[in-house]
């Protein structure tokens, strides 16, 4: 009886392992085996080529140096973002007539992906680093203003009612009941346009290396290009992939972990 | 016509303004004809309701939009970096004139379609399979959790090592940004129908088939429609990356192509264009999600 | 009982509201030729069929609307704004779902006019007294998510009494909770009220309600609304001994008094479930037309 109890978890626990990884080991197998016979090309990438390349790659400083730049790029572009979306977004939701003026500009232009945003941006800005920014202050934009706007103008009036009648002066019932009610939404539409900025700033430097051949824009996206149109490091490429879709889930998890801490009132 | 009082939803104005927050009932809704509340009990004048018109509204909008932009554009007076919106009328019209623009137009909607409905033939039946079976969804899903954060466009470089430049490449990379959403929500849709409705059936002698095809299917569709329109939305992103680096055709490759020869009327033509076709095409996916799910009008993208 | 005072506390005179439907823009009549004064100290009762404009009057008092017509007054000044003076209680309370209990109840101390010349010490004070009055210790922490129903009722009560207003205007503020709970928080609300206190010192409150025998347990007197439009339609004072306790249920008069309350708000109150007439009762009373 208490061998069973107490073996029960231990083989849920090995059980959900085995579950987690056998699909993906799998996988990795296959694509090993694939490299190993059937691929015809030798720069075909392998899982083992992969993780020397990784480990080469790190090793040199240029994997790290161009991530950080990608995410210093994405932080800066994010930040601007959230100051205008959520300013405008706090205007647009808390008045009426405000909404109705900046509603149709700012629908006809949320259909206009961010990435055909680029030929504008390099006339404006060159190759460097504000064509890059100026896409991901874009694209990050937009979730932000939209769950802003969503936020405020789902507030509860009778939250905002109440605090009329104790007589809360305006200015305090934007800071003490229209914010923090929106902020739910608000931490929403941030971890939205998070997601959006990293894969747009991908898509920019990938664009920027693309048109300008090779650029000094740098980043990550632009060292993937380079892998591809010149060294055709297909290892390398995967790498990045893999570095791309990590610090995806980094980010994600850190804002969801800031939503946790923000907002402790709802768990 | 029964006024509820009884609940703060009043169509008053005074209260909302000095409140802060506008009526929630009303802006929950999104019609273009709901006219704005009016703050007194008189009646008003054919002019003032015109007036006061969302359409209106949004056509001054528009009118003091262009009139900042052909200001703005005044003021660089350099139309390579930015031309007045005269010159991109111009320009949309001559694109119009010779095709081009329908051309480019209609090859990217192609390949949109084409990656949705794959992504649709691929995803959903899989989210069905998942959602139903529990031991399914927890091999396979580790997989969808490892290649979902890597994102469509980091695929490009490799895509267009495997497939060149071309039709393949924007199709295969829409493929796989519809892909995630239309699997997730199909999988959440399915997880979630209301245990009652299946119970509700059970009690009635509803076979497994019956079940799946006037329960489960229905009740899950609605989150299934939420995960199309946020296919598209990644996906049109997706494709003018696409075709921008890695296409001979397509509003994306007609943009950057019109920037390199300093054409930039032309590219703005075609940003404005890019964006009418989006909204073109969210138009139609409300209207075939309303459609399908006329009983889903509530349920809206996050 | 009803007659007219120079010292009213306060006082509705012909009193009307329209809204106007922002589809349709059809003008609906929300209330009309409301005539009513309240004493200090009093505890007033309004009841009514849903859409009888009940919670619409509320609003005009609290200064939430403004009359299309008629005035308003509270201590004989007009009211034009919202007030701390006079508190609210809302129908679902109206709680910040991120504050904790604590800080709640503090709400209109900490950041509207109630607590302006306070000190910290003095809020904090004051806070906790309201915490005990309801008696919510141990629970300052928690969220109101975290509550019951009838917590959440005491936390709003609490909140209501904090900013210490003159006049009490509760909007159903039991219509959310189970009928024992219910039965309880009348008891305990008639003794935060004050009812063993001498009259002069009890708050001003009104309090909307569609139950009837609760509006008859609770009030001093009980205002009947009607529909179509929304208006007065009877004044019935309560002649039962304060202070009451659950078993003045079984009063012979307090089952009178809900009878005769029942028999004016029957008729419409079944056509406001299906447009369907009452079946002919033994003292169906004449309704107005309908539209």
């Amino acid at each position: 009886m208490t061998t069973r109890t107490a073996a029960a978890p231990n083989r849920t626990h090995w059980n959900s392992v085995l579950e987690a990884t056998l699909v993906p080991a799998l996988l990795v197998f296959a694509w090993q085996l694939w490299a190993m016979t059937l691929a015809t090309d030798p720069r075909s990438p392998s899982p083992t080529h992969v993780a020397t390349t990784f480990v080469d790659l790190v090793s040199n400083g240029g994997l790290i140096g161009a991530t950080l730049q990608s995410l210093g790029r994405v932080v800066v572009g994010f930040g601007l973002a959230l100051v205008c979306g959520v300013v405008l977004g706090l205007l647009m939701g808390s008045n009426r007539r405000i909404r109705d003026i900046f509603d149709p500009i700012v629908e006809s232009f949320r259909p206009i992906a961010p990435m055909a945003i680029l030929p504008v941006a390099i006339l404006w800005f060159g190759t460097g680093t504000p064509a890059a920014l100026s896409i991901v202050t874009y694209a990050a934009f937009f979730p932000l203003l939209v769950n802003t706007v969503h936020g405020v103008s789902r507030v509860d009036r009778k939250l905002v009612l109440a605090a009329m009648t104790m007589g809360v002066p305006r200015a305090r019932i934007l800071a003490r009941v229209i914010l923090p009610a929106a902020l739910p939404s608000i931490m929403l539409g941030s971890r939205l346009a998070m997601g959006v900025a990293w894969t747009a700033i991908i898509a920019a430097e990938l664009g920027v290396g693309a048109k300008s051949g090779g650029g000094g824009s740098g980043g990550i996206g632009q060292m993937m290009f380079v892998f591809y149109a010149y060294s055709i490091d297909l290892n390398a490429i995967v790498v990045c992939m893999i570095v791309v879709g990590v610090v995806a889930l980094l980010i994600d998890r850190l804002f969801r972990f800031v939503e946790y801490r923000l907002m402790p009132w709802r768990h | 016509m029964t006024m509820n009082v009884t609940n703060h939803r009043v169509p008053e104005q005074g209260v909302s303004r000095a409140a802060g927050v506008d009526d929630p009932a009303s802006s929950q809704r999104s019609e273009p004809d709901a006219a704005p509340a009016l703050p007194t009990a008189t009646k008003p004048g054919a002019i003032r309701r015109i007036v006061s018109t969302r359409a209106f509204i949004a056509v001054r909008s528009f009118a003091a939009f262009l009139a900042l932009w052909y200001l703005l554009a005044a003021w660089v007076g350099n139309p390579i970096q930015l031309p007045s919106p005269l010159r991109v009328a111009a320009a949309l019209i001559s694109l119009g004139a010779d095709g081009e623009l329908f051309d480019h137009a209609l090859i990217s909607t192609t390949r949109l379609a084409i990656s949705l409905v794959v992504a649709v033939l691929l995803a959903v039946p899989l989210g069905f399979f998942m959602g139903l079976s529990p031991k399914a969804n927890a091999y396979l899903d580790p997989v969808v959790e490892l290649l979902r954060p890597i994102s469509g466009i980091a695929w490009i470089p490799l895509g267009l090592f495997i497939f060149g430049v071309g039709d393949v490449l924007p199709v295969f990379i829409m493929v796989y940004v519809a892909f995630f959403p239309l699997l997730l929500n199909t999988i959440a849709g399915v997880r979630h129908v209301d245990g009652k409705l299946v119970n509700a059936a059970r009690t009635m002698g509803v076979g497994r088939r019956a079940m799946l095809r006037h329960v489960i299917v229905p009740a899950a569709l609605p989150t299934v429609m939420v995960g199309f329109r946020l296919a598209f939305a990644g996906a049109w992103a997706a494709i003018i990356a696409a075709e921008l680096i890695g296409s001979p055709s397509g509003l994306g490759f007609a943009i950057e192509w019109y920037r390199q020869l300093l054409m930039t009327p032309k590219v703005y033509g075609f940003i404005v264009v890019i964006g009418i076709v989006g909204y073109l095409c969210d138009l139609a996916l409300r209207a075939l999600q309303r459609w399908l799910t006329p009983w889903a009008e509530g349920m809206e993208l996050a | 009982m009803n007659q007219e005072t120079a010292m009213s506390k306060l006082r509705l005179r012909n009193v009307a509201k329209h809204f106007i439907a922002p589809r349709t823009g059809q003008l609906t009549t929300a209330v009309t030729d409301v005539n009513l004064d309240i004493e200090t100290g009093e505890f007033v009762c309004i009841v009514g069929p849903s859409g009888c404009g009940k919670s619409t009057v509320l609003n005009l008092i609290a200064g939430l609307d403004t009359p299309t017509s008629g005035t308003i007054e509270a201590n004989g000044a007009p009211i034009v704004a919202p007030g701390a003076d006079r508190g609210v209680m809302f129908q679902d309370y109206a709680l910040m779902p991120w504050m904790s209990v604590h800080d709640n109840i503090g709400f209109g101390l900490n950041y509207g006019t109630p607590g302006e010349g306070l000190t910290r010490e003095q809020r904090e004070k004051r806070i906790r007294h309201f915490v005990d009055l309801v008696r919510l210790n141990g629970s300052e922490k928690k969220y109101p998510h975290q509550l019951s129903g009838g917590m959440r009722q005491r936390v709003a009560l609490a909140r209501l009494l904090a900013n210490g207003p003159d006049i009490l205007l509760m909007d159903e503020p039991l219509g959310a909770l189970d009928s024992q709970t219910r039965l309880i928080l009348q008891v305990e609300l008639l003794r935060i009220w004050g009812e063993t206190a001498p009259r002069e010192q009890r708050k001003t409150a009104i309090f909307i309600t569609h139950d009837i025998e609760e509006a008859v347990f609770l009030g001093d007197r009980v205002v009947v609304m009607s529909t179509h439009p929304g208006r007065v339609k009877a004044i019935i004072p309560v002649d039962l001994p304060r202070p009451r306790s659950e078993h003045i249920r079984a009063d012979p008069r307090f089952g009178q008094l809900s009878d005769e309350i029942w028999d004016l708000i029957r008729d419409e109150a079944y056509r406001a479930i299906d447009g369907t007439e009452a079946p002919a009762g033994p003292k169906a009373t004449a309704v107005e037309k309908v539209e």
